[in-house]
């Protein structure tokens, strides 16, 4: 169910009046799961239950993880000695149960149906892994159940279809009597092999709670429909923003207050979100569609403004959706965060990614950047985690070598422009229009692999804008017209004019030409690009 | 990604919402404005239009093929033509002329036997077909009470399951923003709620109906940005639209159907009769999949109609053909009659006013229901020549429109 259809007009008509009816009562919090569950469902009824297991296994996690003592605690000497968890009668059933578990998912491993054998082997290991947890009591085991669990459902619906070819493409080449199957034969029951939409965000909204209740950042949730809705909660379910259990958990608490400005904020954001997807981000599609096709068929001009406009179409598409995802919550009273902050205007590639998709960028840094060591163990170091975080970046986007590519590109670019960042002349003698030029050249360069079908496109994309000649790109006008106002709205902004765009004539104007232009000219439907991650 | 300096923007629960300084935020008085500037021209725009844009129509004249999914226009022309003196000819094709020029239509035909001083407004559309006809009945043919309805049966739309649309198999067809969408189903109509939603509100707005009207008749069936990036077909294509102006396009005047239309009337090549595509050919070897009528969506529809057409107090006379027998093989020709006399006992049980015009030579049919220009003109002979037909016409116009 896309924000932008009449199935999500008529879900909001049903979901919104009810949640606000049911003030006051305790029904609140269980409408919000089960209209968020009836959103996802709406995709693919059957991979309800991965969102359900994820939440359900997380929530476990965190209480088990809670009965254990913490590091530096009296009883963390006590955890480390064996059968030590089972002083406490939940790890105690916890150690039951896992045992148990894995006789009986062993059992179907060896004896059961062959098309349920590998998940059974799967399950079985991880719940061998989690006795073990039990039995010991430690906390590290725990999130490790937790890692492996969420990085395991990711690695099988996103990566392994892509590690199974470049695996099988190696054994050829070595000439290896081996050949490992298609992952869709190991789905149960012959189920389709689909990529479950939304997969990457809520395994990472997920991750991030269990991950900062063991680092001691965050309480555990006891509510089990508290967590079930953080975990599914609908406006940012699909394609973030990426959500922090400390941030988003809190405010299901309690009913949020009602507010008018709730609503004009919430219609505000809306609006803006759906004229940058209808009409912005779909225009600029089937221009760029067109182009990246056939490469082969295009001159430079067209390869070049193609991919500038695809610059401007994932970021209309991308932020287009939070915009949307933010209004719809904060209607309800709920503050999802910035997670697009004009990124175009960055001076720096390091600053570009304080305000590009800033859920997912804020993620890599505190669970993956800060834990590799940071910036604290010389430059040396630094650079290393900036590469190895961008690298998983890139892969986190998708299982193609492009998006290998595409992080690398990014990781290579700050660590080679972080202590130009840093120099004092490039702070204050280049002019700030020339590094934002600079930062979206390369952005924009970076794209190439990004939108390219594989890696042979990109290169002959590249190949073409440099060394092809001219040809008349057909650019619609409008399209550039569009784009050239977004740019300069955006720059206005951010400059010493701003309060202009903040006066009441101007919004009014803004807000009335959106509507307008989305009734007379809007170019119909398309799915959200990030919805692919 | 990791940069340093990055800070969350977001302290743990705080109540306010932030924004970036290039994000639109308007306060609830703001709002109030916005909409009391967007709400009008919503609910104007369509009425001022009409005056606005030009809009000739002939005494033969029919909707433009182009033009065929314009319902707002359709709509725009029946309201402007429901006089008491007018008799509205609904059906599909067959009455709009498949290939016949418009003064050769049976509606043309029919004006030019000055029928008891009736004029004859040709409200066919090309495409239709009674699931469809329903829908454009429903929502967009303003028929004042007594308004005199002359309505075309054609049993083309029972000869099988798939002209039917019954069968189970997924069919593309025209005109599917007008069947029903979700009751009664339709087993091969396989749109996803998104369209289903989307038409069911298209076509209950008039303004949504009006930007169609707009993209049809000015920028080629697309919209505006989709406009902009029409190719012409050629290989590789070339972009014609792609640096003009989009709003020189808006001529403030209905395009006219081309003054010369090669694919119809007696000089193309596609008006020929379809015994004469092949020599000797006059009995047929067609065997059509008959659907009975009790099984039959197209006809459930007609009948549903016609009931709903009575109910607003139209005057309704309907006409069962005219379907081309003799490309029927000898024995599927029961199954046809039986059907036809099927209809015509409902008609009479109804008390609904019909004729039933004797077939047309072959020769004058160019396909299974379509018949050529002399067809039509022997057609509407024959139609006024039907005492009950006489009889329908030579009540008096009913007293002023009241709607």
């Amino acid at each position: 169910m896309l924000f932008h259809t009449w199935p999500f007009a008529l879900f909001l008509l049903v979901v919104l009046p009810v949640f606000f009816a049911l003030r006051g009562t305790r029904f609140w919090l269980p409408w919000l799961t089960a209209a968020s569950y009836f959103f996802y469902g709406w995709w693919n009824p059957y991979y309800l239950l991965l969102v359900a297991y994820s939440t359900l296994l997380d929530y476990a996690l965190v209480a088990f993880m809670d009965h254990c003592p913490k590091a530096g605690d009296p009883g963390e000497v006590r955890a480390r000695s064996l059968g030590a968890g089972l002083a406490d009668p939940l790890l105690r059933i916890a150690f039951g149960g896992s045992v148990l578990a894995t006789a009986a998912i062993g059992a179907l491993a060896v004896w059961g149906p062959p098309t349920l054998r590998p998940a059974c082997a799967g399950a079985g290991l991880l719940m061998a892994l989690m006795a073990l947890g039990a039995w010991l009591g430690s906390r590290r085991i725990w999130l490790l159940v937790s890692l492996i669990n969420n990085l395991a459902l990711l690695l099988f619906f996103k990566y392994a279809r892509f590690l199974v070819e470049n695996l099988n493409a190696l054994f050829t080449t070595w000439h290896w009597p081996v050949s490992l199957p298609d992952p869709a034969a190991l789905m149960p029951f012959g189920a389709a092999y689909l990529l479950p939409v939304g997969i990457s965000f809520f395994t990472f909204q997920s991750l991030s709670y269990t991950i900062d209740f063991y680092l001691g950042r965050g309480e555990r949730e006891r509510n089990l429909l508290r967590f079930a809705t953080f975990v599914c909660f609908f406006p940012q379910l699909m394609a973030g923003p990426i959500e922090r259990a400390r941030n988003l958990l809190p405010q299901f608490r309690q009913f949020p207050p009602i507010q008018s400005r709730n609503f004009s904020d919430g219609a505000s954001l809306f609006l803006a979100g759906l004229f940058k997807k209808l009409a912005l981000a779909n225009y600029l599609s089937v221009y760029v569609d067109r182009v990246y096709e056939h490469p082969q068929d295009q001159g430079a001009p067209a390869l070049l403004l193609a991919t500038l406009a695809f610059g401007w179409q994932i970021y209309f598409d991308f932020s287009g959706y939070t915009d949307m995802a933010r209004g719809i919550a904060r209607v309800m009273g709920f503050n999802l965060i910035l997670n697009f902050n004009a990124p175009y205007l960055a001076t720096s590639l390091g600053e570009f990614w304080t305000r590009w998709h800033i859920g997912l960028s804020s993620w890599f840094r505190d669970y993956v950047y800060i834990p590799l060591g940071g910036n604290r163990a010389g430059p040396w170091k630094t650079y290393r985690n900036l590469l190895i975080t961008f690298l998983i970046s890139g892969i986190w986007h998708g299982a193609a070598w492009t998006f290998v590519i595409w992080g690398l590109l990014h990781g290579l670019g700050v660590v080679i422009t972080r202590e130009l960042e840093r120099a004092a002349f490039y702070r204050n003698h280049i002019p700030a229009a020339l590094k934002q030029a600079a930062v979206f050249a390369f952005v924009s360069f970076t794209w190439v692999f990004f939108r390219a079908e594989s890696l042979t496109d990109a290169l002959l994309i590249l190949r073409r804008i440099f060394a092809s000649g001219w040809s008349d790109p057909h650019i619609p006008l409008l399209m550039l017209a569009l784009i050239a106002l977004f740019w300069a709205y955006e720059q206005l902004s951010a400059s010493r004019f701003q309060a202009w765009i903040h006066t009441a004539p101007a919004r009014i104007g803004t807000a009335v030409f959106m509507m307008l232009y989305l009734l007379l000219g809007s170019s119909g439907g398309g799915a959200f690009i990030y919805f692919q991650f | 990604m990791a940069h340093p300096a990055s800070e969350s923007n977001h302290a743990p629960g705080t109540s306010d919402l932030v924004f970036s300084p290039s994000d639109l935020r308007l306060t609830g008085r703001q709002w109030l404005l916005a909409l009391a500037l967007v709400i009008p021209f919503i609910c104007l725009a369509p009425r001022v239009w009409t005056w606005i844009e030009r809009f000739d129509t002939g005494p033969d004249y029919r909707l433009p093929y182009a033009l065929s999914r314009d319902y707002w226009l359709y709509e725009r022309r029946l309201t402007r033509e429901t006089v008491p003196s007018q008799v509205i000819v609904l059906g599909d094709s067959v009455v709009w002329g498949e290939y016949v020029r418009p003064d050769g239509t049976w509606p043309a035909f029919l004006n030019r036997t000055n029928a008891a001083g009736y004029h004859f407004v040709n409200a066919g559309v090309n495409g239709l077909f009674p699931l469809a006809l329903e829908g454009l009945v429903d929502h967009h043919a303003p028929l004042p009470r007594g308004q005199k309805v002359l309505l075309q049966c054609n049993l083309l739309w029972m000869t099988s399951p798939q002209a039917d649309l019954s069968s189970e198999k997924e069919e593309h067809f025209n005109h599917a923003r007008l069947v029903p969408q979700f009751s009664p189903r339709l087993p091969c109509y396989r749109a996803d709620a998104t369209e289903r939603l989307g038409a069911v509100v298209q076509r209950s707005v008039p303004f949504l109906g009006w930007v169609n009207h707009l993209q049809d008749a000015y920028f080629q069936q697309k919209s505006l940005p989709g406009w902009t990036l029409a190719d012409d077909g050629g290989d590789p294509p070339k972009y014609p639209n792609a640096q003009r102006n989009p709003l020189a396009q808006i001529t403030r005047q209905v395009p006219p159907a081309p003054l010369v239309d090669p694919d119809r009337g007696p000089d193309s090549p596609r008006h020929r009769s379809w015994s004469g595509q092949t020599p000797g050919r006059t009995n047929g070897t067609t065997r059509f999949e008959w659907v009975p009528l009790v099984a039959s969506q197209q006809w459930a529809a007609f009948q549903r109609m016609v009931e709903k057409l009575r109910t607003r107090g139209a005057d309704v006379f309907v006409v069962v053909g005219p379907f081309n027998e003799h490309l029927l093989a000898e024995d599927n020709r029961p199954a046809f009659r039986s059907r036809r006399d099927d209809i015509v006992a409902w008609l009479s049980r109804q008390q609904i006013p019909h004729a039933v015009p004797a077939t047309l030579p072959s020769e004058l049919y160019a396909d299974a229901s379509h018949p050529l220009t002399a067809g039509y003109e022997l057609l509407a002979q024959r139609t006024v020549a039907d005492p009950e037909f006489r009889r329908w016409l030579g009540t008096a116009p009913a007293p002023g429109p009241s709607r």
